[in-house]
C-alpha cells in the first residue's frame, strides 16, 4: 500500500499542493521541470507494480485531478498550465499503471513541447503569459502551427499519440463505474483546458500594443524534432490501439 | 493492384502535406486540385471494379474496405470536395490563411474518406474524432471573429460529446461481441437477427451509436451548432452542409446490420427524425436570419434522414443525404458567388436559379412548359402505377414505404413551388405542379431508389424494413397517409395563396405565441443569455 501512496505523491500533484503552492524559492518554470521529474520517477516506479490499484487511491487522486482542472481554469501561464496538466493526468496513469505509462510519455513528450513555446514566451514577450497575445495564427503562423499541434495533442486528438494511447487502454481493459466516471472526466478535463488555451492565444484579433515575434531557424528545428518524436509516437499507439 | 484504392484516405494528408512546402500562393490550389482530381478518379475506378467484379476491396489487414457503400460515397465526397476547391481557389483568394484553407480541407476530407472506408470500429472512432478537430479548424477559420469562435466552440462540444459517447458504444460492442471487425460483427449480427432475442445490452448499444449519430448529424435537440456556423467562409458551409452532417446517416448504414436487433432504436429514430424535420422547417420559415434559415433547412433534412433509417429504408438515406448535398452544395456557392457579384455591381444580382426556372420560362410561356411537364408525368405515371399493380404485390407490404413516400412527395410539392412560384390563382397548374412532384418522387423511390438498395443490402433490404415497422395495420397506414397528403396539400396551398390581401387581418394570441416560440427557436438562447445574465 505504501508504494502507491508514494506513486500517488509523484505523479498526483500532491508535493505542490502540500509544499509547493505558496513556496517563494520555486517559481512556476521551476514546479513544471520538477512535476514532469517527479512523473518519469513514478513511470519507473510503476514498472514494478502488480497490475492492480486501490480504488481509494484512484478517487483521491481524481479529486485531486478535479481540483487540477479547477485550478488550471484560472491560470493563463503555460508553466503552470503544464504541471497542472500533469496532475490533472494522474488518476488515469494510476488507474492503468505500466500500461498507462506510454500514455504518460506521450503527456511528456506533448508537455515538453508547451514548455519550449513558454521558454519562447518568456524569451520574446518577458513572460509565460499567454492572457493578452492573441490571434498568433495570422501575425506568427509558425509559432500559431506548432501550438496547435500540442494543444490538440492534449486535447486528446488522434492523430496524436496522447489520443491514440488513450483509446487503446480504454478499449483493452475491464472496466468498472469508477473507471467510466475517471475516463469521462479526463476526456472532457484535458479537451477543456487545452480549448480555452486555443481560444487565448490562436484566436482571436492580433492585440496592436504587442510586438509579435517569429521563431527563428534554431526554435523552429527543436520543435519539429519534438513533432516527429509525437508521430513516432502515435506510430506505436496506431499500432497498440489496432 | 486494386489495393491501391484504398490508399485514398492518405492522398489528402499528402497533399496538405505538399501544401506545407508551396511558396507561391497561385500553386496551392493547383497542386490541391491536380491531386484531388486524380483521387477522384482512383474513387471512380474503385467503383467500377466493386460494379463489375461485385466484390468488395480488402487491405491493411481488414481494416479498411472499399464496398458498396464506399462505392457510392467515395466517388461523391471526391468530386464534391472537388468542385469546392475549385470554387475556393478565387473566392479564398483575399483572406487571410488561404494556404490554412486548403490544408485544413484536406484533412476534414480525408476523416471523412477514412470515415466510408474503414471496416473496423477502432479506425471508425479515430476517422470520428478526426473530423471534430478539422471541423471545429475549419469553423473557426475566421480567427479573428469572435463570434465565429464562439459558434466553434458550441460545434466542438457537441462533436466532442459524440466522441465519448461512440468510444462507450464501441467498448459495449467488443465487450459483448468481442470483436472491432465490421465484417465479422455485421454477420454475427445478421445470424442474430433471425432467432431475434431482447437484450437491454444491445439497445443500448444501438441508443448510443443513435445518439452519436443525432449529435453529428445535428438532430434536434443536438441541432444548435449547425444554424449558427454560417459565418464560416462558404466553401465551408458547403462542406458542413453536403458532407460533415452526413456522417450521422453513413454510420448507422454501417451498423445497419446491429439496429436489426434493436427493433426499439428504429422506431426512437423515426420518431426523432420525424419531430426534428417537422419543427425545424417551421422554424426555417419563421427565423429571420437566411443564413440561420438554411441551417435550419439542413437540420429538417437530416431529420428526413434519420427518419428513413428508422423506417429501415437505409439506402434511401443514403439516397438522400447524396441528393441533399448536391442540392445544398449548390446553393451555398451559389449564395458566395451572388454575394461577391452584388460586392461589383450597384445592383443586387438576380438569383440565377429564378433566372433559369422563372425568368426563362416566362418568355418561353410558362402554361406551355407546364402542359409539357405534364405530359411526361401522367402518362408514365399509369404505365407505371398499372405495370405495378400487376405484377407485384409488396410495394404496399410495409408502412414504412408509404410514409417515405408521403413526405417524399411533401419535400418534393415544395422544391416545385418554389422553382415555378406555382400560387392559387392558377389551380390548373397547381394541380399539375402537385401530380408532377408526386410522379417523379414515385419514380426516384423506385427506379433510384430500390437500385441502390439492391446494390447496397441486397434481398437483406426487406429485413430492415421488417424490423423498423410499426405494428399498425394497413387500413391505419393508409388513414394516416391520406391524412398527411390533405393536411401537407393544404398547407401548401395556403402558403402558395399570394392573392388574398391580409391587412387588417391579425393572428390569434395562440398562433402569436405560437409564431413567436418558433421564431426564437424554441426561446434556447434568450434563456442562456438570461443565466448567464444572472451569474455575472
Amino acid at each position: 500500500m505504501m508504494i502507491y501512496v508514494v506513486l500517488l505523491f509523484l505523479a498526483g500533484g500532491l508535493p505542490y499542493y502540500i509544499l509547493l503552492e505558496n513556496n517563494k524559492y520555486l517559481n512556476s518554470k521551476q514546479i513544471f521541470l520538477l512535476s514532469g521529474f517527479l512523473l518519469i520517477c513514478a513511470i519507473f516506479l510503476s514498472l514494478s507494480l502488480p497490475d492492480d490499484h486501490p480504488d481509494l487511491l484512484v478517487m483521491i487522486s481524481f479529486a485531486s485531478a478535479i481540483f487540477s482542472i479547477y485550478k488550471a481554469t484560472k491560470t493563463t501561464s503555460f508553466y503552470k498550465l503544464g504541471y497542472y496538466l500533469i496532475f490533472v493526468n494522474a488518476p488515469f496513469f494510476i488507474l492503468f499503471q505500466d500500461r498507462g505509462i506510454m500514455y504518460s510519455i506521450s503527456l511528456l513528450v506533448s508537455l515538453t513541447g508547451l514548455y519550449l513555446i513558454a521558454k519562447f514566451y518568456e524569451k520574446n514577450y518577458g513572460s509565460a503569459n499567454y492572457g493578452n497575445i492573441t490571434g498568433i495564427t495570422l501575425v506568427t503562423p509558425c509559432v500559431g502551427t506548432y501550438l496547435a499541434f500540442y494543444l490538440i495533442a492534449l486535447a486528446l486528438y488522434p492523430p496524436f499519440p496522447n489520443s491514440l494511447f488513450f483509446l487503446s487502454y480504454i478499449f483493452k481493459s475491464q472496466h468498472d463505474l469508477l473507471s467510466y466516471v475517471v475516463v469521462t472526466t479526463l476526456f472532457f478535463g484535458n479537451f477543456f483546458l487545452a480549448m480555452g488555451v486555443m481560444k487565448k492565444t490562436l484566436f482571436g484579433r492580433a492585440n496592436p500594443n504587442i510586438h509579435y515575434v517569429h521563431m527563428t531557424t534554431k526554435e523552429k528545428i527543436i520543435h519539429f524534432i519534438v513533432l516527429i518524436v509525437l508521430i513516432v509516437l502515435s506510430f506505436f499507439g496506431l499500432k497498440e490501439t489496432l | 493492384m486494386e489495393k491501391i484504392i484504398l490508399l485514398i484516405p492518405s492522398i489528402p494528408i499528402v497533399i496538405a502535406f505538399l501544401l506545407f512546402f508551396v511558396r507561391k500562393k497561385e500553386l496551392v490550389p493547383k497542386v490541391s486540385i491536380m491531386l484531388s482530381s486524380m483521387l477522384a478518379l482512383l474513387a471512380l475506378s474503385g467503383t467500377y471494379y466493386v460494379i463489375t467484379n461485385d466484390t468488395p476491396i480488402v487491405g491493411f489487414g481488414g481494416l479498411l474496405i472499399y464496398n458498396q457503400l464506399s462505392a457510392i460515397l467515395v466517388p461523391y465526397v471526391a468530386i464534391l470536395g472537388l468542385v469546392i476547391r475549385k470554387y475556393a481557389t478565387k473566392y479564398m483568394w483575399d483572406e487571410a490563411g488561404y494556404r490554412r484553407f486548403f490544408i485544413l480541407l484536406n484533412f476534414i476530407f480525408s476523416s471523412i474518406y477514412l470515415l466510408v472506408m474503414s471496416n473496423n470500429l477502432i479506425v471508425l472512432a479515430l476517422a470520428w474524432q478526426l473530423l471534430s478537430i478539422s471541423l471545429y479548424l475549419l469553423v473557426s477559420f475566421n480567427v479573428g471573429s469572435n463570434t465565429a469562435v464562439r459558434h466553434a466552440k458550441w460545434v466542438m462540444f457537441i462533436h466532442k460529446g459524440a466522441d465519448l459517447i461512440f468510444i462507450f458504444a464501441i467498448v459495449l460492442v467488443y465487450d459483448t461481441f468481442g470483436s472491432f471487425d465490421l465484417a465479422i460483427l455485421s454477420e454475427k449480427w445478421l445470424a442474430m437477427s433471425h432467432n431475434l432475442v431482447e437484450s437491454p445490452m444491445i439497445f443500448a448499444i444501438g441508443l448510443l451509436f443513435l445518439i452519436a449519430a443525432m449529435m453529428k448529424s445535428a438532430i434536434m435537440p443536438f441541432h444548435i451548432w449547425l444554424p449558427y456556423t454560417s459565418e464560416a467562409p462558404t466553401p465551408v458551409s458547403a462542406v458542413m452542409h453536403a458532407g460533415v452532417v452526413n456522417v450521422g446517416g453513413i454510420l448507422l448504414n454501417k451498423l445497419a446490420y446491429l439496429l436489426l436487433l434493436t427493433p426499439a432504436v428504429l422506431n426512437i429514430a423515426f420518431v426523432v427524425g420525424l419531430v426534428t424535420a417537422i419543427v425545424a422547417s417551421v422554424i426555417m420559415l419563421t427565423v429571420s436570419d437566411i443564413k440561420r434559415s438554411l441551417g435550419y433547412s439542413t437540420v429538417g433534412q437530416m431529420g428526413y434522414m434519420i427518419m428513413e433509417v428508422g423506417l429501415g429504408a437505409f439506402s434511401l438515406a443514403i439516397y438522400h443525404l447524396i441528393v441533399h448535398g448536391i442540392f445544398k452544395a449548390t446553393l451555398f456557392l451559389e449564395a458566395g458567388g451572388l454575394i461577391r457579384m452584388a460586392r461589383h455591381e450597384s445592383n443586387l444580382p438576380k438569383r440565377l436559379s429564378y433566372e433559369l426556372f422563372w425568368e426563362e420560362k416566362i418568355k418561353r410561356k410558362t402554361k406551355k412548359a407546364f402542359n409539357y411537364l405534364a405530359f411526361f408525368t401522367i402518362l408514365p405515371i399509369l404505365v407505371f402505377v398499372g405495370v405495378k399493380v400487376v405484377l407485384t404485390d409488396d410495394f404496399f407490404e410495409f408502412n414504412a414505404s408509404i410514409i417515405i413516400l408521403a413526405f417524399a412527395w411533401l419535400t418534393g410539392t415544395q422544391l416545385f413551388m418554389s422553382f415555378f412560384k406555382v400560387s392559387k390563382a392558377d389551380s390548373f397548374k397547381m394541380i399539375f405542379a402537385l401530380v408532377s412532384s408526386f410522379i417523379i418522387i414515385l419514380f426516384t423511390y423506385e427506379f433510384v431508389g430500390l437500385t441502390m438498395e439492391h446494390f447496397l443490402y441486397g434481398n437483406d433490404a426487406m429485413l430492415f424494413y421488417k424490423a423498423a415497422t410499426l405494428n399498425v395495420d394497413i387500413i391505419m397506414t393508409l388513414i394516416m397517409l391520406a391524412v398527411i397528403m390533405i393536411v401537407g396539400w393544404l398547407f401548401m396551398y395556403r402558403q402558395h395563396f399570394v392573392d388574398v390581401p391580409k391587412v387588417g387581418n391579425r393572428p390569434g394570441a395562440f398562433k402569436w405565441l405560437l409564431y413567436s416560440f418558433l421564431a426564437k427557436e424554441g426561446y434556447f438562447f434568450s434563456l442562456i443569455k438570461f443565466f448567464k445574465k444572472d451569474n455575472a
